[in-house]
């Protein structure tokens, strides 16, 4: 009896040395997701980020707020620590100096362009200074897009739009003749009318990692940790891959988390 | 090479203002150019800004009615639908007219299927709305109806029980928001409660309502429960004029409804700012972007105008371009000053050292080779004759009655004849030979390359004879004669101080027989 009861306590011990130990759930945390391709759709509430955003609160045990916010808005509010989360961010130097990342899959950028442009790569968009480029607002890209993005901002041939819909409505309009895409946003290339009249040209830059965006003002380092070893749980046990092939071929969604 | 040099030098020297001003005028431009492109920098960073700003204050109006309006959806789902009372003080408390100026109208869309109209219109007659009815008529299975607008007066005029299901504007915007659980925005249209003459650009907010206690995780779920729409009517020139903060002076803003900018889906354009004002100027800074407001794309077009413009070419421009042209030009002109100051001043030297050389070996009346610049030539004629083994004359030459002439007509006419006299004698010899004048009236001549006594002879009659004839000085004729020793190289001499000392000899002892002639030193009695 005295047995059961000490081994009892040891184990409860174990239990109150855990909690003690995990930083997770001292308050209800906020996430924002954008709309943005299979990321994330607002008209059907559903896509890739959603999912993820499910499966990470699940697993945390937390109260999670989740809400759909402009990107440019949400790295303003996770720099305030206003925002303690957010999905498929990107790094930078000035971004890593108020947030940390937690990588779940890597990608590359590529440069949708009007065929009727006559552009074959991208030094033939540069050239030609009646060419426009949309990009999303805050959006940053891999170094060559980057560096392409900043050149073109100083010759006044940027239009930024808030999200993907209307740069795609744009491209059709002739107003921007050209965008750079992700594979999520390879889908809406199904449609012919954009399939059509559009080529791809690529930057040829290795893929960038994207990942769980936690605002250091917001989260302590041990909960930063916490949630970095959530994401890279989901890795490790193909809950992440299972995910991406909801929305693409399995040999592309395995080349997407698998970096 | 010398003289080329120096053509050089002087060229060198007239280029060299011109070279100062145009590289004084073009580190002007560069000074210039930097600070334009600076500007120039600076003001596509302020407008850059100017446009982030914008959206972001959009944005934030958008999001702020929608926080308001979740207000609202929130009210109804801890009251019912049909509670008009309540929503009608939750209005209230809200003063929209001051903190929500841009809202017209804040109003409940009903969602009614076709089958339950006839209970739908019964009920709101019998909640006080005695002549409600559904307008338009429609066909399709469902229906949303306007069953209230607040606040009622702004609304009288429009009758409650406005079907806007089948409108497409209207439907799309209701569809979106019942699908995504979330605010979404019409595209332009024209308000229920305006007239249709005049009714400025206006959009509508709608929130989804469903059944308390429903499930609505899927779209299905979403469309299974919904009940209604919470919406907020706005006019744009309000809700643009409830934005916080002001619009950046000079530039103009209008705002298209989705992504094509026509002038049938313009929403908003700046005051100030009338059409054909945006056509005739060429923005110098443009920008479209394409925002996002509660699901729905907004063209927002941001254009600089001339008094944003004008700041490129500011005070500090002007002032670098007039100073630097200013002095550009001043420090030219001083260049050039200094370059023909000393130009001139080397100009006057030489001519003063040449004036100075030829007044230390010339005669200053007769102009004539002085006694130092005779010595010269004749020791130069020296040389020669003995390196060739030639022969010279040196001929002395003292003018008899001459002081007569200065004691009757005076020193003038006196100086007239001593001119004259070197004039005749200058014709008289070769250009190869000299006539110099010693002082008073004695004269020498140096007679080169002589080879016989004839040669010797015939060159000191011809001299003899010419100071012979009579000249004429002021009206008076005058007759001088001349008395000359001649000392012949080498025969009476072979060095300077013997000639001219036989030829002196010579000539004072014609002198002193009180005849004019010729006496050859060489004849000197022993």
């Amino acid at each position: 009896m005295i047995r059961s009861f000490l081994t009892a306590l040891v184990l409860a011990c174990q239990v109150c040395a855990a909690h003690a130990a995990s930083p997770a759930c001292s308050r209800t945390y906020t996430l924002a997701l954008h709309d943005h391709g299979l990321l994330y759709s607002a008209a059907t509430d559903s896509g890739i980020d959603k999912d993820v955003s499910d499966e990470l609160v699940r697993r945390s045990g937390c109260k999670v707020t989740v809400s759909l916010l402009p990107r440019a808005r949400i790295w303003q509010l996770i720099e305030s620590g206003a925002l303690d989360f957010s999905l498929s961010g990107i790094t930078n130097a000035q971004r890593d100096k108020f947030a940390s990342f937690a990588w779940y899959f890597s990608n590359k950028y590529y440069l949708l362009v009007r065929k009727d442009s006559g552009v074959k790569n991208l030094a033939d968009f540069e050239r030609n200074d009646q060419l426009k480029i949309g990009t999303i607002r805050s959006f940053r890209y891999s170094e060559t897009a980057n560096q392409l993005v900043d050149r073109l901002q100083t010759a006044n041939r940027i239009s930024q739009g808030g999200g993907l819909a209307p740069l795609y409505q744009a491209l059709m309009l002739n107003n921007i003749q050209a965008m750079i895409i992700e594979p999520f946003d390879f889908p809406a290339l199904e449609e012919a009318k954009i399939r059509d009249i559009t080529s791809i040209v690529e930057f040829n830059d290795p893929s960038v990692p994207h990942g769980l965006i936690m605002s250091k003002k917001a989260l302590e380092p041990a909960e930063q940790a916490h949630w970095s070893g959530l994401v890279h749980a989901m890795r490790a046990d193909g809950s992440l891959r299972r995910i991406f092939e909801k929305y693409f071929k399995p040999d592309l969604a395995a080349a997407l988390v698998n970096f | 090479m010398e003289p080329v040099r120096s053509a050089s030098t002087a060229l060198g020297l007239r280029l060299l203002p011109w070279l100062v001003l145009v590289a004084t005028l073009l580190v002007t431009w560069v000074v210039w150019e930097h600070e334009q492109q600076s500007n120039r920098a600076a003001l596509r960073s302020q407008f850059d800004f100017a446009l982030k700003e914008t959206v972001s204050r959009i944005e934030q109006r958008a999001a702020a009615y929608e926080q308001m309006l979740r207000g609202v959806q929130g009210l109804l789902s801890t009251t019912h639908l049909k509670d008009r009372a309540a929503i009608h003080r939750y209005v209230e408390t809200l003063q929209l007219d001051a903190n929500f100026s841009g809202i017209k109208i804040i109003g409940i869309v009903e969602r009614v299927a076709a089958q339950n109209k006839p209970e739908h219109i019964l009920g709101m007659r019998q909640s006080g709305h005695d002549g409600y009815s559904i307008h338009p008529a429609s066909s399709d299975s469902v229906s949303a109806l306007i069953v209230q607008r607040e606040p009622a007066a702004t609304s009288s005029g429009s009758p409650l029980g406005l079907d806007i299901w089948p409108e497409p504007v209207r439907r799309a915007a209701l569809e979106t928001a019942r699908d995504s659980g979330m605010a979404a925005i019409t595209g332009k249209i024209r308000l229920a409660i305006d007239r249709p003459s005049d009714a400025p650009p206006g959009f509508v907010m709608y929130l989804p309502i469903f059944a308390p206690d429903q499930p609505r995780d899927t779209v299905a779920q979403r469309r299974e429960h919904l009940i209604g729409w919470v919406y907020a009517a706005f006019h744009m020139d309000d809700f643009m004029a409830s934005l916080y903060g002001a619009q950046s002076p000079g530039l103009s803003i209008a705002i298209y409804d989705d992504v094509e900018i026509r002038e049938a889906a313009l929403l908003y354009r700046s005051t100030g700012l009338s059409g054909s004002s945006s056509t005739t100027h060429t923005a110098a800074w443009s920008a479209n972007e394409y925002m996002v407001v509660a699901g729905h794309t907004w063209t927002l077009s941001m254009a600089s105008q001339p008094e944003f413009e004008s700041r490129l070419g500011g005070d500090a421009t002007t002032l670098i371009a007039g100073v630097g042209a200013a002095l550009s030009f001043a420090l030219a002109l001083l260049v050039w000053l200094m370059v023909h100051g000393r130009t001139r001043a080397l100009r006057l030297a030489a001519s003063m050292t040449e004036e100075l050389r030829h007044m230390a070996q010339h005669d200053p009346l007769t102009h004539l080779p002085n006694r130092a610049l005779f010595s010269d030539r004749l020791n130069q004629e020296l040389a020669r004759a003995k390196r060739d083994s030639g022969r010279f004359l040196v001929i002395f030459l003292d003018l008899d009655d001459f002081k007569p002439v200065n004691d009757r007509f005076g020193h003038a006419v006196g100086d007239q004849l001593l001119l004259q006299v070197a004039q005749r004698l200058q014709k008289t010899i070769r250009a190869v030979d000299t006539v110099g004048r010693m002082g008073g009236d004695e004269f020498v001549v140096l007679v080169a390359g002589l080879e016989d006594q004839e040669a010797v002879s015939n060159m000191t009659e011809k001299i003899h004879h010419a100071l012979q004839q009579p000249f004429v000085v002021d009206g008076h004729a005058l007759r001088v004669s001349a008395s000359m020793g001649v000392a012949v190289y080498p025969d009476d001499g072979t060095d300077e101080l013997t000639l001219t000392r036989c030829a002196d000899d010579a000539m004072y002892r014609i002198k002193n027989q009180r005849q004019a002639g010729i006496n050859l030193a060489s004849s000197a009695p022993a």
